[in-house]
Formats: structure tokens, sequence, C-alpha cells
């Protein structure tokens, strides 16, 4: 059973529960035995009392911070507007290469639950065995199935099956004739392309149209954290009360010199400003992830309608 | 007594709004084809980038304005995907959808040094066009004879004249696309046409929220909605019909208005309970119903009775279910002030459930934040904002060039909830 142990925002850690183990950390040592049993959101003593630390209820986001990153991982940020994008929900049935460390993954599979399916591609192979574990550990393989496969070369192997496709490669346009196999083709559907880079959109977009997707459109999509303090606020007559204490300091310590006895303290001028609740942009931030391109696919037109080639129309 | 219809107009009318639905339009999301359908909502995109929301009723026909009419019936049946071209008036023929025009290279040695900016330029008036038009001229021909009348057409880069075209086509051109009613579209058909309805939420922003609060099928979720209802309809489609999505909301009436755009099963309305803010407190007494023997009642007065008695008996339920408490999360997009709000629904949160909260105004947020850390009882409130840019497809000589069309920013709250 998976439970996320919380210390600090920085300090997380995924625990699968086992009665014999022992958890340690820089607070302290944790028994996996006193957790056993807790409820989510306890906040955990360690074993000698004086650290202690929160057991969480897991979630795919939580998993996204604390995933070991073999490759790199999509955010909260791509990860929710690409869901909603593309329209996924319970059923939805996808299609995801590359695996890579399946942060994705496992937001996907809760997101099409109990009756939807993710088959996702990973080329690597020690990756591929690695997600599987995942996968398997969080009871996820009724959902999930991984194959580990060179998409360029041997295609997706999956036809007329999926609502929504989504390409994490550096050449997604050499995969996307074999993604447009792999949907439903009576079916309206939805494709994404994750680049990092604005070249490798090009091509994709240009693939894209080629193959007859339509609404090809690109986005990016960045969070930035406000960073939340208190604040006291000081007026000008502050200012001048602070002028006038460091002037009495300084003639204070001029009479003691000259008459070599201490002088009689002055009243302490007490500064009480009112505390004001501020948000301000951290200097650092996360910077550019990668280029979103969307693009929908059509459905195989039954064939006694009669079809209109705009484009050819105006040659 | 009078049992009059008008007795509780608002009342019935909200009772439409969520839960009827017509067996002929209940649709398997995941079937193999998804079809225009008798009786559900659809959008129609016109050649001027407009969109028209119809509910599509079979054996009518729909007005397009200066564009046409056609027939529901037939387009009624028909997969989602294609164009329409309306021709004679009401018929209409399939066009195959382009994305964009996939520009060449441009090697005509075109660029726009010796373009002259001169409406002498295009041979046909006003006047012309309209003769073209009575004389049975059809969008696409008119459009080519445009094109032929501009007599530095030529000159144009490959660019501008797509863009040329693209002008051209949504003044003249009777095409038209019914577009589903999805989460997207029906953020994006709302967020033009009235964005302080919805609180001026944004996509990515009502995404995030969805994903973070972990909405799934069999979470159990407290909402608190007042962007009309598109909250509550991300997180109904998120939870599928399994599970249960309570929402609080302001006034003695929902005002869901969004939801039924969906075209949600049964199943999926069925998930949907709602509370007013004076009906969760245990110590608003209810005005206990006043039940009565059935057999007694007519035919009218039964009918109306019966509505009557569901609508208090959903109420009393979903009081209980609230009660119970033990919710998988609490989503908030409200006017009201968020900290009365957290004070009030957090006892009915399980431990180490997220809480996501929506402000435009980060300010509100501030206070919120330090609410929180106070309280002692929330892990890790955090405060984000999202950036979302869309990018048109462009051409600057022989590069292609991605040109920002717009950055949006919102502010959203995560918390944790210890």
């Amino acid at each position: 059973m998976l439970r996320l142990s919380y210390a600090s925002r920085e300090n997380m850690t995924p625990l699968i529960m086992d009665p014999k183990l022992t958890y340690n950390n820089k607070f302290g040592t944790f028994r996996h035995s006193d957790m056993i049993g807790k409820e989510y959101g306890t906040k955990m003593p360690s074993h000698n009392g004086r650290g202690f630390m929160y057991l969480l209820h897991p979630t795919p986001e939580l998993w996204t911070h604390v995933v070991p990153h073999r490759t790199q991982i999509l955010y909260i940020a791509d990860i929710s507007f690409i869901t909603t994008y593309l329209d996924l929900k319970p059923g939805s049935i996808i299609l995801e290469s590359g695996t890579g460390s399946g942060s994705f993954s496992h937001s996907l599979a809760r997101t099409i639950a109990p009756n939807g399916h993710l088959y996702t591609f990973e080329y690597h192979e020690e990756r591929a065995k690695a997600a599987k574990q995942d996968f398997e550990r969080h009871g996820l393989s009724d959902l999930i199935t991984v194959e580990c496969r060179d998409v360029y070369k041997e295609g997706f192997g999956i036809t007329d099956l999926v609502h929504a496709v989504f390409l994490d490669l550096p050449a997604p346009w050499d995969a996307i004739a074999s993604a447009k196999a792999a949907f439903k083709q009576k079916r309206i559907g939805k494709i994404c392309c994750f680049s990092p880079c604005i070249e490798q959109v090009q091509r994709a977009c240009a693939s894209l149209n080629e193959h007859g997707f339509v609404e090809i459109k690109m986005f990016e999509c960045l969070i930035r954290n406000q960073e939340v303090h208190t604040i006291p606020i000081y007026t000008v007559k502050d200012a001048v009360s602070k002028i006038k204490v460091q002037q009495d300091k300084k003639r204070k310590r001029n009479e003691e010199e000259a008459s070599n006895s201490k002088a009689a303290k002055s009243p302490r001028i007490k500064q009480d400003p009112p505390n004001l609740y501020v948000s301000k942009t951290p200097t650092e931030a996360k910077g550019h992830t990668s280029y979103l391109t969307f693009a929908t696919f059509l459905p195989v037109l039954d064939d006694e309608v009669e079809i209109i080639d705009k484009v050819n129309e105006l040659d | 007594m009078s049992l009059e219809q008008s007795d509780s107009p608002v009342d019935s009318q909200n009772f439409d709004k969520i839960d009827s639905h017509n067996e002929s339009f209940e649709q398997d999301e995941h079937t193999d084809t998804l079809r225009i359908m008798d009786n559900q909502y659809v959008f129609i995109v016109l050649p001027s980038g407009n969109i028209k929301v119809v509910k599509l009723q079979k054996d009518t026909t729909v007005s397009l304005g200066k564009f046409g009419t056609f027939h529901t019936n037939d387009i009624i049946g028909k997969p989602f995907g294609h164009s329409y071209e309306i021709y004679d008036r009401d018929k209409i023929k399939v066009i195959r959808n382009v994305a964009f025009y996939e520009v060449d290279l441009d090697d005509s040695g075109a660029n726009n040094q010796e373009t002259i900016d001169d409406p002498s330029k295009q041979k046909l008036s006003y006047q012309d066009i309209e003769q073209l038009k009575k004389d049975g001229m059809e969008g696409q021909d008119i459009i080519k004879k445009v094109i032929e009348s501009h007599s530095s057409f030529d000159k144009k880069t490959e660019y501008s004249k797509a863009k040329y075209i693209k002008r051209k086509e949504s003044k003249f051109s009777r095409v038209f696309t019914p577009v589903r009613p999805t989460l997207y579209s029906v953020w994006e058909y709302f967020f033009a046409k009235n964005p302080s309805k919805i609180r001026d939420m944004r996509i990515d922003t009502l995404s995030q929220m969805l994903t973070l609060s972990n909405a799934r099928a069999y979470a159990k979720l407290l909402v608190v909605d007042d962007t009309q209802g598109l909250l509550i309809t991300g997180v109904m489609e998120r939870l599928g019909g399994y599970g249960i999505v309570l929402g609080i909301h302001d006034g003695e009436y929902h005002n869901y208005d969004i939801v039924r755009y969906m075209n949600f099963s049964k199943k999926v309305n069925d998930s949907l309970m709602v509370l007013s803010w004076q009906q969760i407190f245990k110590e608003e007494c209810q005005a206990p119903f006043n039940y009565q023997d059935e057999s007694k009642l007519s035919q009218k007065d039964l009918k109306f009775y019966l509505r009557k008695k569901a609508n208090y008996e959903k109420v009393q339920e979903a009081r209980k279910i609230l009660w119970k408490g033990g919710f998988d999360g609490l989503l908030v997009a409200s006017q009201y002030q968020p900290e009365s709000i957290l004070d009030t629904l957090v006892p009915y949160l399980a431990g180490s459930r997220p809480i996501i909260i929506y402000h435009i105004n980060r300010e509100v947020l501030v206070n919120t934040c330090v609410h929180m850390r106070i309280s002692g009882k929330f892990l890790n409130p955090q405060i984000t904002e999202s950036w979302l840019r869309q990018y048109q497809h462009g051409h600057i000589e022989n590069d292609m060039v991605f040109v920002c069309i717009f950055k949006i920013s919102k502010a959203v709250m995560y918390a944790n909830f210890g």
C-alpha cells in the first residue's frame, strides 16, 4: 500500500507499507508498523518523539513530485492542459509514446479509470521495465499496457482503437502515420505532440497537415508560483523616529566619552507598525518545458457522400 | 392550497435544466462513432468565425443569417468533424475541413516591397458582387472571381494570399462546421460571449483545478461554483457518472446553466447533488414536507406533488451525505470570502485531501493563504498563477515564425489539508 511521507515541500518520499521496514530521514526514524492503520493526514512523530512528518494520501500529482526522474517528466501545467484538450475522461482509450518516467502515465490512468485503457510505448528497455514495475506496484496493470518498441521503425501495431494520441518523441513526424491508423477511424479524435524546440513543432505541423489532420494549434502553458509573506509597513514618521534614535545613540556615546560615566537612558520609542500580507513572484521560476501542438483527426467519411476539396478548387 | 405550476416556476425550471434527458440523445462518449444527434446541443461555427449554439431538433431548419439556412435532418446522424457548404438556399454538401493552407516555401520572389495599398486594384465593386450572388454564383466561385479581379494578387506573398483568401471566405462562403460540445469548446464559447459570468476563468486554470483536485471516478467532491456551472461541468465530466459531486450554490436555486450544453448522459447528471448555503446548516430547519395520500390526488395535482416530493427528498439526501463527511476534495470558484468557505466546509473533508481555490484577484488569496498558515490545519498552502500562450503559424520569407497571439494569467491556489 502506497503512502507518501511529507516532511516539507522539498522532502517528500513515497513509501510502500511493510510492517518489517523502517524509514529514516533527517527528521528521525519512523517505523512502518506505526504508520499502518493511521488515517491519511496524520502528523506522525518519529520513534524518539523529537521529529515528525505527515502521512499523505497518494495522488498522481504527488507522484509527479516524487517520481524518480529517469527522463525529463511532464509537470502539472502540461498534464492538466493536455488532459482537457484531448477530452480525456473515464472510459477514454489513449496511446502514449514514449512512456519515459511514467509521470504522465499515472495521471492518465487516474483520469480514464475504471473502464478506459492506456497503451504506452517506450523505446528504452530498462525504462519500459521500470515503468511496468511502477504500474504493477501501484495497482494500475489493468489500465495500462506497456510495450517496449521502436515506434519509428515498427509503428504502434494498433489500428482503429484509440480516442486520443500523445506523442512525446524527438521526431514525432515519423510516428504520425502510424498514430493516424491507431485512431478509431469513424470518429473524431485528438492528437498532441509535445516538443521542446520550435523546429520540431514546425516539422510536426507540416506532417500533421500532410496526413489530413485539421485544427492544428500550438500552445505553451506555464505556472508561476507566488510567495506569500507578512511584512511590517513603516511610515515616514517611523523613518524620522529612526533617525532620532540613531542621533540619540551617537549623543549618548559622546557624553559618555566626555564625562567618563554612563548617561541616563533615553526612553525607547516603541515601534509597532501594522502588518501587510503580500505576494511576490520568486526570482527563479520554472521555465519553458515544451510546446504543445494539437490537431484533430477527422473520421473517414461514408462513401455515399460527395466531397468537395476546398483547396483544389482554388488552384 | 393552489397547486398551480406557477407556484414554483424556478424550481421546475431547474429540475429540467439538469435532470431532463431524452432517451433519444443518450450517447455513449466512447462508441466507435460520434454522431450529431437529435435533441442535443451543438455549436455551429460560421465562416465569420462566430459561433452559434443550437439545440438540434429534427424536422426543423436552422437559420445562419446571411449565410443561409439548413435542414437539421440533413446533418443529424452524420459524424462530427466535417464542414458543410450551403447551396440553393437550404441544401448542403459535405466539404473537407482543411487546417491551414500548407504554404510552400516561397520561390516566386514575391515580397511586399512592391505591393501598394490601393483599393483600385480590386476591379469588382460591391454592386458587381451582389449581382454575382443574385445570378446564383456560389461562395467558392465568387471568391475565385474576386481573386481573378485583383490586379496585383500575384504580387502578394503566398502567406498574404492565404490571408486574403481567408478574409474573403469569411464574407462570401457559406460553409459551416458543427462542433461537438466538449469542456474545451463549451468554455471557449462562454469565455468569448461573457467572461465575467464565468469569473474570467481560463481553460488552463480550470484544467489545473480538475487535475490537482484528483477529480476522478468514484471520488466524492465538494464544489462551490459561482461560474454558472463551468467548474461543476468539468468535475462531473471527470467523475464520468461514478461518485458524487455536491455543489453548494448561491441563492435559493442553483444557476448551473452551462451543464446542459454538454449533453451529459443520465448517469453523469445523476452524480450531481446541490444544496444552497442555507440548506447546509443543521440549524436552518427546512419546512417539513407535507406528505399526502397520493391515491386521493387528481392526475394534474399528483404530477406536481410528486415533483415537489422528489425535490424535497433530494435535498434531505444531499444534506445527509454532506454531514456524513469524508469528502475527497474541495474546489472553490466563488464570490464569497474563501476563509469563510473553508471554515464552513473543511470539517467535511477527509484527511490529506486537496483544497483548490480559484480567484481572479491575487489579494483575496493572499489573505486566505495567511489564514491557512495560521490555522495550522493546512499543509503547503501555495498560490500559483497560470500563463497560457497560443501561437499562430506565420511566414517571414523562407522561415516559419511563430507569433505569440495572447498571454493570459490566472490565480489559483493549492493546498493540502493535513
